[in-house]
């Protein structure tokens, strides 16, 4: 028994010693241990007589204290053995649960508290809270959020979203929520204004709204939604001056008044991008109709039309893309009056890249952007030239390409197959550089 | 009276006589490490312990592609595999069952594969379960025989395509010696569906309740359906055992007493470097892989599936696969600075690379392949580990498939397409030699060596009889006698031979237990590594010279060609 233990014990301290093949290792390796080297294979063969008596000197000094296993069976058997004595479910280290963790915050959609990142309002900056969501069906919960972002914009919002109805065709929900943009800039309407001419403006706003989306086929997207509406508009925060002492009602219609709207709004279109905030081929052709209907006595009732363009052509098995947008925001009645907050506007991180967040309004805007992609990663990262061109107009019928606003610009997105949460854009135009920093994609 | 020649011939038989006895004697009874023990070469790899303690696990995705994609974990390259017998062979094992090159596979074999039966039983299928993981659509089903079976599909836009991918797949890494799952083509109708009581399904909210029929309603939307609203599906049948969770190509599983060697350093997983080329299995991660607890005589052991073995060819779950894939890592830095700076005009083959259209195959192709530039989706620890030996092993694997085996197993698909099924052979048949025209020539290709009681030594060269390569002018061939409990050579003398068989450059031992070790390196070759010898040593038997030990690389060597 002791001569056993002591077999297992020698055996083990070879097997530790790197001996962990099914094969012996080979002779080298035991000459670099002291032992025999291989004879040489050239010519000059000693004496057979002298090989002999060398060959006899080393056997007969091996050591023969040493036990060791008698078949590689055993060698392998032996290991085995000591391995069974110290065996041990398997731990996940701790790198490995920080990214399950990880996991559970970003990519599954779970209900409980969670962390909530995004934008309170456009240009207000990148804005932190607090997420809670709760399931009451299969696929359907409500949830309420809260977010804050350093410009003091807030938002408080309740929905409630029930979603994959008919064979995931069927999508629909409700809002009720309210939000604080405390400085959101005013230049004056039209394209020809003057960047000295900021004046802020704030302006809270309530809202409930009920909303559905339908896809009759997958690329067949039917919007509707009817929304209460009530804005109320105060004295701007921040460095410009406040709105009422650079402009008046006729610079800036609607100033002072809190409109409350019962705003509809449809659209329909055909969309076989691969997914809306990414994709490198496919297109979205749509066009929405919206109807604001002022409570109050119908003054600022109105009725825009907006029509999107969207096409990405892959080129050489999507080693470049080019991407177009057309965009058009018009007014549908001359006589209707327009609040100034709610003009078509143009200038912030997805449409005048280089130009200060609304830069220019009016009743009527048009913008086209091109961008010339390349993939330095297909799974990870685009790179992008772009130009962005546009206007805004006080009549439809100077919707041309006289006047453009333009920019160009370099950017790159880091993306997954269906989103990207991270663009970094920079952009120059004629009122110089800005940096976008934007959590979703372009168009 | 004896001439002086005879007589100094005679003493020299006496002398090598003694000389083999000394030499029996110090491998008999020497007590150091021997480098050959008498059951050398073992053809069954031992599975001594009792591993009914192991406990199934689940290996997280996204922190395997991580580690695997940027931590390369796993020792260190350049070592010989260490599941290897000594005559550079895969012992069979619970990872690994020699088929073919060993012995013959017929057609009917091959098509077969894993497959024991005919698949689903007609009549009612009931739901047990959704499919959790993968970007397939499926579901598991009980057939109306009682039988398990997990359903996959082809996706709307390549009918045929997935489906088929995966059953030729598992046909050919069955006869290549993998476990397999046992596959089978199949379709049904939904009426043919009903839901099990015990069936859950965990929606959205992450509340499991009761599984619906309308919950697979979503599943069946991707799938391709048959102009008879029946859907086509791949079945694959519940594997015997406890299932365990997947294994990693690198380390051990801390829990499974007989896994001692790491899993980097498997000869049959390195081997999937080729195999993998040969067939574009890109998906290579731990999650398409299973371990079972099977019991067998009364002992419990693991068994290794390579189980999904569906992202292969020009097919992806849900459609042809990514244009990088087999080209590309996931990550590339290298690649990605290039193509940055350069707006994308530092282009890649597979930007290039020419592909039939077919929609049941894919993007699958063999004339541009290149098996040295073949990658995984993600680094597998296994893979960048495979030498030239490695690969020269796997290499004669596929040279062994003949066309007609190759299409053999290709018509498993039953694709409806003839050019389809042609297709996906003839590139499997470009790529095949291809194979061989890489690895088979970049080390020293012989093999099936034998030495016969009368000391007439032969051999193969697996290149030369491939056609993939000229036969060298001659070979040389050196002898030695070998002392087994030292390591020493005593040399005996080199011979010329432009034949494969050549006679010993003198008589040899008769002892039971002696052992010559021959070198053999060809001359003025087609490929200047074949000038490398391959060394192989013979233990005298009672009835003649056995094979005990073939080294065709040292125990340390650094590859050739690096994986780029």
């Amino acid at each position: 028994m002791v001569f056993l233990i002591f077999l297992l014990v020698c055996s083990t301290q070879t097997f530790a010693q790197g001996a962990r093949g099914l094969a012996s290792s080979p002779p080298q390796q035991r000459g670099q241990a002291g032992q025999a080297k291989p004879a040489s294979h050239k010519s000059d063969k000693p004496d057979q007589t002298e090989q002999l008596a060398a060959l006899s000197t080393e056997a007969a000094s091996q050591d023969t204290s040493a036990p060791v296993q008698e078949s590689r069976a055993g060698q392998i058997e032996a290991r085995q053995a000591e391995k069974s004595k110290e065996s041990h479910p398997r731990q996940s280290n701790k790198a490995e649960k920080y990214i399950r963790q990880l996991e559970g915050v970003l990519l599954e959609d779970s209900a409980g508290l969670s962390p909530a990142v995004g934008s309170v309002y456009h240009g207000g900056g990148l804005a932190l809270g607090a997420n809670y969501r709760k399931y009451f069906g299969d696929n359907t919960f409500w949830n309420v959020k809260g977010l804050y972002s350093f410009k003091n914009y807030k938002l408080v919002e309740a929905k409630t979203e029930s979603r994959d109805h008919l064979g995931k065709r069927l999508s629909f929900g409700s809002r009720l929520g309210w939000r604080d943009a405390t400085q959101v800039g005013y230049y004056g309407l039209g394209t020809n204004t003057q960047q000295e001419a900021r004046a802020n403006f704030r302006f809270q706003e309530s809202y409930l709204d009920g909303h559905a989306i339908f896809k009759p086929v997958r690329w067949v997207p039917l919007k509707g939604s009817v929304a209460y509406e009530h804005f109320n508009t105060t004295q701007g925060q921040g460095l410009a001056p406040s709105i009422e002492t650079r402009y008046t009602s006729q610079s800036a219609p609607g100033l002072g008044a809190d409109p409350t709207y019962l705003h509809s709004q449809l659209s329909a279109g055909i969309d076989w991008r691969q997914a809306a905030d990414y994709t490198r081929k496919g297109g979205l052709y749509q066009a929405t109709f919206h109807d604001y209907r002022n409570n109050n006595g119908g003054v600022f009732s109105f009725q825009r039309l907006d029509g999107d363009l969207v096409q990405h052509l892959p080129l050489l098995r999507e080693t470049w893309v080019l991407s177009m947008r057309g965009r058009v925001q018009t007014t549908l009645n001359d006589n209707d009056l327009v609040p100034y907050f709610l003009l078509p506007a143009l200038g912030s991180g997805s449409t005048l890249r280089a130009f200060a967040t609304d830069r220019f309004r009016d009743r009527h805007s048009m913008l086209m952007s091109a961008e010339f992609r390349w993939i330095p990663n297909p799974f990870g990262l685009d790179m992008a030239l772009f130009y962005d061109a546009g206007k805004v107009t006080s009549r439809r019928r100077d919707l041309n390409f006289k006047g453009l606003k333009s920019d160009v610009g370099i950017g790159a997105r880091f993306h997954g197959p269906f989103s990207t949460p991270l663009r970094l854009e920079l952009a120059v135009g004629n009122e110089g550089w800005k940096v976008v920093v934007a959590a979703n994609a372009a168009f | 009276m004896k001439s002086s020649r005879q007589a100094r011939s005679g003493g020299n038989q006496v002398m090598l006589t003694l000389l083999a006895l000394v030499l029996v004697s110090s491998g008999a009874f020497g007590t150091g490490e021997r480098k050959f023990f008498n059951d050398d070469p073992i053809a069954v790899e031992p599975e001594s312990q009792d591993a009914s303690r192991v406990n199934p696990w689940k290996i997280d995705l996204l922190y395997d592609l991580m580690r695997n994609q940027f931590a390369r974990p796993g020792e260190p390259a350049g070592g010989r595999a260490q599941n290897i017998n000594t005559i550079d062979e895969v012992p069979d094992s619970s990872w690994f069952t020699n088929r073919i090159l060993v012995r013959p596979v017929s057609l009917e074999e091959a098509a077969r594969g894993a497959a024991t039966g005919k698949g689903p039983a007609r009549g009612t299928w009931t739901v047990t379960q959704t499919k959790k993981e993968g970007d397939a659509p499926g579901f598991t089903v009980r057939d109306s025989a009682g039988e398990t079976w997990f359903l996959q599909f082809d996706p709307k836009s390549n009918p045929e395509g997935a489906t088929a991918a995966a059953v030729i797949a598992n046909r050919i890494f069955w006869t290549l010696g993998y476990f397999q799952a046992e596959y089978y083509l199949s379709e049904f109708r939904p009426e043919q569906l009903q839901i099990s009581p015990e069936a859950t399904f965990t929606p959205p909210s992450g509340r499991k309740r009761p599984l619906k029929l309308k919950d697979l309603q979503p599943v069946l939307n991707r799938a391709a359906r048959k102009q008879d609203g029946s859907y086509g599906t791949f079945a694959s049948r519940l594997l015997p055992g406890k299932i365990l969770g997947g294994f990693r190509f690198y380390g051990t599983r801390p829990d499974d007493p007989n896994d001692v060697v790491p899993h980097e350093h498997r000869r049959e997983l390195r081997a999937l470097e080729v195999f993998g080329a040969w067939t574009n299995l890109v998906d290579m991660k731990a999650l398409n892989t299973m371990d079972t607890l099977i019991t067998e005589n009364g002992r419990s052991r693991v068994r290794h599936y390579l189980l999904d073995v569906g992202s292969t060819f020009g097919m992806g779950a849900n459609g042809p696969r990514e244009w990088t894939e087999g080209y590309e890592y996931l990550f590339e830095g290298d690649k990605l600075l290039k193509r940055l700076v350069s707006f994308g005009t530092y282009l890649q083959p597979w930007q290039t690379v020419p592909y039939q259209k077919n929609k049941a195959v894919g993007r699958f192709e063999g004339d541009r392949f290149d098996p040295d530039a073949w990658k995984t989706r993600i680094p597998a620890s296994a893979v960048l580990r495979a030498r030239d030996d490695d690969n020269f092993w796997a290499a004669r694997r596929v040279m062994a498939f003949s066309d007609e085996l190759i299409r053999a197993v290709v018509k498993t698909s039953q694709f409806s397409d003839p050019a389809a099924e042609k297709l996906l052979a003839d590139a499997l048949i470009k790529r095949r030699d291809r194979i061989g025209e890489v690895y088979l020539t970049r080390i020293n290709p012989l093999v099936n060596f034998s030495l016969d009681p009368s000391g007439v030594f032969t051999f193969e060269n697996a290149a030369v009889k491939s056609g993939v390569a000229k036969a060298p002018a001659s070979y040389t061939v050196s002898w030695s006698l070998f002392d087994n409990g030292t390591g020493a050579m005593h040399p005996l003398g080199e011979t010329n031979s432009s034949a494969e068989s050549v006679p010993a450059v003198s008589a040899l031992p008769a002892t039971p237990g002696s052992f010559v070790t021959v070198e053999v390196r060809a001359v003025d070759p087609p490929h200047p590594s074949w000038t490398k010898p391959v060394r192989t040593t013979f233990r005298r038997m009672e009835n003649g010279w056995k094979l005990i030990g073939l080294e065709r690389m040292e125990e340390r060597e650094p590859q050739m060609v690096e994986k780029r």
